[in-house]
């Protein structure tokens, strides 16, 4: 187990943080079980948007149904505690050890959750006002009908619908209302904490950006925190408060946005950062990240990243690096993590290679242009 | 050299109540060879449609479609000509292959339909795998879908449409459904493809920093209209059409710091309300489809927007469908027809254009 649970945290502000994951593993089932998280160990920070980027099957989403407590077999937790602080308790809440009512109770009112396919996230057999109502029904049973369709109207119109909408089924709905009517849902109970799975991935840039704008505005006017996952990183550079990126069930690196895309310490984050075009820079020739994740079925030996890495050493193939602040970046101490032998100074004395230590400028790295297309 | 030629296309689709909805309104391009064309838009803008009237998966309402100067084959043997001329490749590698045959098969087919020789069909497609990167060929050839990662499947779907050695290349969003970090990697292939077999590239999508690094023109299409066309960095760093500038001005600015992007969304929140406070103002009364079609959205629009633009020269082969790149006042509506207070200030073509430059600096 990895020695410190710390994702950049500054110490001793425990009051700071809604929710904690320690060495959280969850594995799926089988005749060799899928250890899809390993180990991890993160902080949500009250009022933050905290970013986890990684490819398919890096357990990003996995690892969010596991902080809500919705994992269903054949996943389950392996290990860990997730803690919950509520805004108006000393105590914190252990979300394990919830029983099934006080489960039913906790979730959606302080946890709630935005899942990727909004198409499938709703009931198409019901309207609106009755999807809205289960949730008050259930949470708020002092309230009556009139009052819950009230309140779907309220929710509706707070997410930029016309409250009339309720009267609609989900295929009267655009992909954008449709993704709109989810968060409004995710937001019926005021909770602390939205988690966002892919929220935007299947809606054009005109409507991602407009739903994107509304989440800021919400979370502005009501304050509360996101865990939101992607596998786009540009849109996690433009919304997230603090980044963590996932290869192989891990965290790799962890630290402010703004600094980790101005200068990626791991390498898998680096070769993220340099696999997509940025509209309005120069034209180059970019790369993406050759090969695939690993099978998280066999046991793992040394980095899981190596096999793709650019920068792999000796070391990498047999010992496992371990999330750790590297001296080798600059900033305020410990608001950055990484796992990567590269930043190991008995490992790598020099330091790591240049493209890694100096700044990480996109400019910096322009590969060959491209005279013909 | 222009391989296949589009005069007019329309493609009208029957609705329930008997009207009819035009979902393609009069799209004229050409496809070049050894060249990519972009082709962006919103979903529902018809760019799918598009491609499928050209793949001859359904059938055009009106206007021509011209391969090498002849108009292209309808039925029989024409159109199985045609068909192995113009290839697509589609959006979703999960649901383009069929999960109950091997590689092998989806390759063989169009071979022995194309008229490729029983002899020598092993190592034909071989080859194919080869030229997308699918090694060893013959491992990859006996694969079934579901052993195949999503990259790996989009590459056998275009090892498919090369396998009639088609001169036209139709690529219906080739990368969106793929993750991010294999996405360059199927681009710089069909770029790679392109430019080894001198394919004409037609390459739809809704991701304009993709367009722009791959393709050499792009057109923009708005419900059903191309609304601005041109080289691809003119139209993307200097957009003319308001519909242009917002998709650019959409996507994420990975550069920004967060305090102006912070300021940015505040603006654009600002913008979207008022804009629906007078929409809600007017009553809704903008008809879907009198003049310009983007005017319900459009932060620039005018009275004279209520007609039709025509196509105007922004710059020599840079085209948009926008009454403000009107050089010739004197041909449009009086300025008086121009006349109320707000929309004054909005329309003098001047002013527009010395905010965009503004902007752009």
């Amino acid at each position: 187990m990895n020695p410190a649970p710390d994702t950049g945290g500054p110490r001793g502000a425990a009051a700071d943080v809604v929710l904690s994951a320690e060495h959280v593993s969850v594995e799926y089932a089988g005749t060799a079980p899928t250890r899809a998280v390993r180990d991890v160990s993160l902080e949500l920070r009250r009022g933050e948007v905290l970013g986890i980027a990684g490819e398919s099957g890096c357990g990003k989403s996995t690892l969010a149904y596991a902080l809500a407590r919705l994992l269903r077999p054949p996943a389950r937790l392996s290990g860990g505690t997730i803690r919950f602080h509520g805004r108006d308790r000393d105590q914190p809440i252990d979300i394990m050890a919830l029983d099934a009512a006080a489960l039913r109770r906790f979730r959606w009112s302080k946890v709630s959750m935005v899942f990727q396919s909004a198409m499938n996230a709703l009931n198409p057999v019901i309207s609106l006002r009755k999807q809205f109502g289960d949730i008050f029904a259930e949470h708020v049973p002092e309230m009556d009908a009139a009052g819950r369709d009230q309140r779907s109207r309220e929710m509706l119109e707070m997410v930029g619908i016309s409250p009339d909408r309720v009267r609609s089924f989900p295929h009267e709905l655009s992909g954008g209302m449709r993704q709109r009517v989810v968060i409004a849902m995710a937001l019926a109970l005021q909770p602390e904490i939205v988690i966002m799975d892919e929220p935007t991935t299947a809606l054009d840039v005109v409507v991602q950006q407009e739903i994107l704008d509304e989440i800021e505005r919400l979370r502005e006017e009501i304050g509360f925190s996101i865990v939101f996952i992607t596998h786009d990183l540009s849109l996690l550079l433009d919304i997230s408060d603090r980044l963590a990126v996932m290869y192989a069930g891990e965290i790799v690196e962890c630290g402010p946005t703004e600094q980790v895309a101005a200068r990626p310490a791991h390498p898998y984050t680096y070769a993220l950062l340099h696999s997509f075009p940025e509209l309005r820079d120069e034209r180059r020739q970019l790369k993406g990240v050759p090969g695939t994740p690993p099978d998280l079925r066999a046991p793992i030996s040394g980095c899981a990243f190596a096999p793709r890495c650019a920068f792999a050493f000796e070391p990498c193939t047999t010992l496992d690096p371990r999330l750790r602040r590297p001296a080798t970046l600059a900033g305020p101490a410990g608001s950055r993590t990484v796992a990567c032998h590269l930043h190991d100074p008995e490992l790598r004395p020099g330091g790591p290679p240049a493209e890694i230590a100096r700044s990480g400028e996109r400019t910096v790295f322009a590969l060959t242009s491209r005279e013909d297309r | 050299m222009s391989v296949l030629e589009v005069r007019n296309l329309t493609v009208e689709f029957a609705q329930r109540d008997g009207s009819r909805l035009r979902a393609v309104d009069n799209v004229s391009f050409e496809l070049r060879a050894g060249e990519t064309l972009a082709l962006v838009g919103e979903s529902g803008s018809g760019k799918s449609t598009v491609a499928r009237a050209l793949s001859q998966l359904l059938t055009p309402s009106g206007g021509q479609v011209m391969l090498r100067g002849q108009p292209a084959g309808q039925r029989g043997r024409a159109l199985r000509r045609y068909r192995s001329d113009v290839q697509m490749v589609f959006q979703d590698p999960f649901a383009s292959l069929n999960p109950s045959f091997p590689v092998e098969h989806h390759i063989r087919r169009p071979l022995r339909i194309s008229g490729h020789p029983r002899a020598g069909l092993d190592q034909k497609i071989d080859q194919l795998l080869e030229a997308v990167n699918l090694a060893p060929p013959r491992v990859m050839a006996g694969k079934y879908p579901h052993e195949l990662s999503g990259g790996q499947r989009q590459r056998v779907a275009i090892a498919r449409a090369l396998a009639p050695e088609p001169a036209v290349m139709l690529a219906d969003e080739p990368v969106s459904m793929l993750d991010v970090s294999i996405r360059l990697e199927i681009m710089n292939l069909l770029d790679a493809l392109k430019r080894d077999r001198n394919l004409a590239l037609l390459y739809i999508t809704h991701d304009l920093a993709t367009a722009r690094h791959f393709s050499a023109r792009i057109m923009v299409m708005y419900r059903g209209e191309i609304v601005e066309q041109g080289p691809v960095d003119e139209v993307i760093l200097n957009p003319a059409h308001p519909y242009t500038q917002l998709l650019e001005s959409a996507v994420p600015h990975a550069a920004a710091d967060r305090a102006q992007v912070a300021a940015q969304r505040h603006e654009r929140l600002r913008q979207r309300k008022a804009a629906s406070a007078a929409s809600a103002a007017e009553g809704g009364e903008i008809a879907a489809n009198t003049g310009c079609r983007f005017r319900a959205r459009c932060p620039h629009a005018m009275e004279i927007c209520a007609t039709p633009p025509p196509d105007f020269d922004v710059q020599s082969g840079h085209t948009a469908r926008c009454w403000l790149h009107n050089r010739a006042p004197s041909a449009a509506p009086a300025a008086e027809d121009l006349a109320s207070p707000h929309v004054r200030e909005l329309s003098a073509e001047p002013a527009f254009l010395q905010a965009i430059s503004k902007e752009k600096n």
